[in-house]
């Protein structure tokens, strides 16, 4: 079985992480973004993952080289040279996809983080024999969303609309689809909206099903929702009974940290906490809501919350970061710095505090 | 006889140009920073020339396989893995630097914008027979630099006053040395900074000797700096009568136009303007202190001032760029789009104006 990952864009929106590396390299839980779905994919017997890219092309190939050994799965890129939006680069990716079995294939989006229930989804597929399925997922605010109409009991979609005015579903679409080949006939290789194009012509013949999606959901794309994400996927984590997340009395709620990583005496670490390869946290240090990257020192007696802390930067002795403060990747933070929101370009030195959010350039 | 570029590191100051190409490459006067300084050791005879880099040396390494050919002459790259100071790098690079011939070699600091009175400064060596000789360039306000102080008669270095309380002198390092093979037994290979350890021991034997500079002299690595850096630039092309300048009942003042890009009817362009290859300026548009790079599209009726457009942007109809507005590559301003010291990265939209100096990102 086969899957495409739209990896698209310059991931601007998760600045200034994705100026060190494309946005689908960038860690979550400590591990790349893609690699969550590839493994996923791998565990329910998809063989071959293309990835539908338009920027950094080298790093990416570069990344697939060193984990189609790892994971013994073939990892392909398929590669815009113009933006074909939602559905084009699927039609672009059309050969790599199609292996004559008749089997459908997956697309994913590669900013979302989830349980990746796959395999019921295949089944949810196979039952309802139609051509597509679309994963959806509830939300509170479904205004703000594209929000797929359908019948409660079939799953059947009648219609998609895009933020609606008045109430009509609370269930938009999660970025997941499972299609069969048949559908590559419906989309033309050129910029071309899923949501607006392609669906609404399966939809109308009654040929596309929803299936609601169990457990968490969260489009990771921006570092608020990032941050949000880690909570949920910990807390995901937590109800699997994972052997992943420490425990101990230096740490509250869920933490997890990679077993390369130093914790010194006196630390305070969680909730919702992740700890990258190499991380060296020193004695005194309090740690909640944040990810902190490979190879990143945390000084003594720092507290840090709300924030994200890039590769192999350094924070300075009794510093405070809080309130969305992002670090790229080697930034240095000194002593006794303050940093409310402070948004620090990559290779950077910091000697004063940023006292309000900003961009440090 | 050869030359060593001291290139360092990430160019941070002149983001968001420097996101996209190491700040060696960046354009200035149409042509990559560096290709000013190679030309210049090229013209008086230089057989090689070594960039001491730090980052980004893939790149860098491209680039000199594209300009060996082309301007035929020797260069190659010398890389720190660590920050070496300003001195280190030198040391580094000894191997190459040192041919036997017991011919002095250039050092130049790769910010610098100037009239590269090389011919002279060898002269200038030879005449006072010492082991090194520095450019020096004259400022107004001395007690922001490093201040060489000298015999003026001679040029005898006496010593070096970093950022004087009191007057000592106007003259300051311009960044250019020309130095026997002697000196690099000075400089041991760690990091090491030369007008603080370096030059003043060879100042203390009466072995340096300072020459100053005739002409304009910039550090071009930050935006405002560029800019006059630009004025002064095209000036002296002025001066040399040079018929690169653009003429002609459109331009004002100094213009430099390549020769492959498209100025509409109806346009004011100056002064102090340079246009890049390729780029398309439609009718009614004015432009003043300012440079528009490769690729770029200046929309009809719109006009900029003292900002710098990146390669390959494009800036709507009636749009008002002004104050210090730097556009990264692959930036896009709507119409009637108003930015007042707007700071875009790189693969931004923007479609609303920018009533205050900040960085989008």
């Amino acid at each position: 079985m086969k899957a495409l990952i739209l990896v698209g864009g310059f991931g601007t929106r998760l600045r200034p992480l994705t100026l060190s590396v494309p946005k689908p390299l960038v860690d979550f839980a400590n591990k790349p973004m893609i690699l969550h779905q590839i493994e996923a994919l791998k565990a329910i017997g998809v063989t071959e993952v293309v990835l539908a890219i338009n920027y950094q092309p080298e790093v990416m190939l570069n990344f697939l080289k060193e984990f189609e050994k790892k994971l013994g799965i073939k990892i392909t890129c398929s590669q815009e040279t113009e933006p074909l939006g939602t559905a084009g680069p699927i039609a672009l990716a059309r050969d790599k996809l199609i292996d004559g079995s008749g089997e459908p294939f997956f697309v994913l989006n590669s900013d979302v983080i989830s349980e990746y229930p796959l395999k019921e989804m295949v089944n949810f597929h196979k039952g309802h024999g139609g051509e597509a399925s679309i994963m959806v997922t509830k939300v509170d605010e479904p205004s703000k969303y594209g929000v797929v109409v359908m019948e409660e009991t079939t799953g059947k979609v009648k219609k998609f609309v895009e933020k609606p005015q008045i109430f009509v579903g609370n269930k938009i679409n999660a970025g997941i689809y499972l299609l069969n080949p048949s559908v590559l006939n419906r989309i033309e290789l050129r910029p071309t909206s899923i949501e607006k194009e392609v669906f609404p012509k399966i939809a109308a013949e009654n040929k596309l099903y929803a299936m609601v999606l169990p457990g968490f959901w969260m489009d990771i794309g921006q570092p608020k929702d990032y941050i949000t994400g880690l909570r949920m996927y910990l807390e995901s984590l937590r109800k699997k009974s994972s052997a992943k997340l420490s425990t101990g009395s230096h740490f509250v709620g869920n933490v997890l940290v990679d077993e390369s990583a130093v914790i010194g005496d006196g630390c305070l670490i969680g909730p919702d906490v992740a700890i990258g390869p190499g991380c060296i946290i020193e004695s005194g240090v309090r740690l909640s809501r944040c990810t902190i990257m490979r190879g990143v020192r945390i000084k003594k007696h720092t507290c840090v919350s709300n924030s994200i802390i890039g590769w192999h930067s350094t924070v300075g002795k009794w510093a405070r970061l809080e309130n969305m403060t992002i670090l790229g990747e080697d930034v240095h933070l000194g002593d006794e710095v303050y940093s409310n929101g402070g948004v620090v370009l990559p290779h950077k030195e910091i000697k004063s505090s940023i006292l309000k959010p900003e961009i440090v350039m």
